[in-house]
């Protein structure tokens, strides 16, 4: 009775705690936002990688910070420390946070070649 | 007197490297008796990770915890069961579950969530390292529990094991009372833990687990736990939180600059 019913617990706590780290329910899963702009740092580090990104505005420059996965995720889908460099271009596709400031969760990344960042999938292997 | 010290340290090593080598035959044997489960393992949620990280969609990160069966339904007495959903229908306790933050996830959880290890096989003790730095160890040399004064409760518990076959039985108490960190659930002092782990392909590991906590259960708990050899690594990649820029703030984990 008690496994029952501790089902609906179980389903509500999972969906607040999270993946490693901490909950994703910070991002606006149903909300992607496409920025185009200069990298100024990337952040080969954990528990997180982050993109510092600058973005055009109508403000004048917006410096939005991007989270990743762990580099050690990163690292196993083809990403390195030396994937994005200081001046690059690029377009990262990110769901953004739900208090509106200037952050986001990656979700992927063109160069300005058009090529995808990272692989498009993992290994079979894994 | 240097002399006297000098003649007494090769007196020493003298007698340390005859006592070695008087058991390495022995030793070699029981090396080479022991399974080989050499390599880096991937759980079940840290492979589904791995496929998404960089790319995934906020839900999809939510639906990898399906993969952690220890969130899912344990087999409560009524009296845990109820003690449980108050604590968990407390507001506060909803918004601190919302904001945690883990580095580190202790037994049972970390066999089952989304840190790769390493498993290290010797005859006295194995043991599971895994990419955040915490360690189990399995004592195997014969050894018990410790006694009630030489025990106390730990986020590891305390384990011994043996082999049968190519099995090992591990045994585990003296694991703190609490929640297990991700999902709801939450054990007594009393909860005592066997598992049994073996190599049933060169590629896959495997953890039969049983959980009995006679305070907060009706039956055991049994989840069998699978793990897959992670190909693509040659080596530990440390997982830490030194670069943690989400802080709580106003009670909500936020972004921080760099």
């Amino acid at each position: 009775m008690w496994r029952t019913s501790t089902t609906g617990l179980a389903l509500l706590l999972i969906a607040r705690t999270g993946a490693a780290h901490h909950s994703g329910a910070m991002f606006d899963a149903q909300k992607s936002i496409t920025l185009q702009g200069t990298v100024r740092l990337f952040q080969w580090t954990n528990p997180h990688c982050w993109i510092q990104l600058l973005v055009p505005s109508a403000a004048g420059t917006t410096e939005w910070s991007i989270e990743m996965g762990s580099n050690g995720n990163l690292y196993r889908n083809g990403w390195r420390a030396s994937t994005l460099n200081a001046g690059e271009r690029i377009t990262v596709i990110i769901h953004p946070v739900r208090d509106g400031t200037a952050a986001g969760q990656f979700v992927s990344a063109t160069a300005a070649d058009g090529s995808s960042l990272g692989r498009a999938s993992a290994p079979a292997s894994q | 007197m240097r002399a006297v010290i000098a003649l007494l340290l090769i007196a020493l090593l003298g007698a340390y490297s005859a006592e070695g080598a008087q058991n390495a035959p022995q030793r070699v044997r029981a090396f080479a008796a022991l399974p080989d489960w050499t390599g880096l393992w991937d759980t079940e949620a840290s492979r589904a990770f791995n496929r998404l990280s960089g790319k995934a969609t906020g839900n999809e990160y939510e639906a990898i915890n399906k993969y952690v069966q220890l969130v899912g339904p344990a087999p409560y007495t009524e009296a845990w069961g109820k003690k449980l959903k108050a604590e968990l229908g407390n507001p506060a306790a909803a918004v601190g579950a919302s904001n945690a933050k883990l580095c580190t996830y202790g037994f049972p959880i970390i066999m089952d969530v989304f840190q790769i290890f390493q498993a290290v096989v010797t005859p006295e003790e194995t043991l599971f390292v895994f990419d955040n730095g915490e360690v189990r160890h399995i004592y195997t040399d014969g050894r018990g529990h410790p006694v009630k004064d030489d025990l106390w409760p730990t986020a590891m518990g305390d384990s011994v094991g043996h082999w049968e076959g190519d099995t090992l039985v591990i045994d585990t108490v003296a694991r703190t009372e609490g929640s297990l960190g991700i999902g709801p659930n939450k054990l007594s002092a009393q909860a005592h833990f066997t598992e049994r782990v073996r190599r049933p392909d060169r590629n896959s590991l495997e953890d039969r687990m049983t959980i009995d906590d006679p305070i907060a259960f009706t039956q055991p708990w049994n989840l069998t736990l699978h793990y897959t050899r992670a190909a693509d690594l040659d080596r530990m990649l440390p997982w830490d939180c030194a670069n943690d820029r989400n802080p709580v703030v106003n009670g909500k984990i936020s972004v921080a600059p760099p």
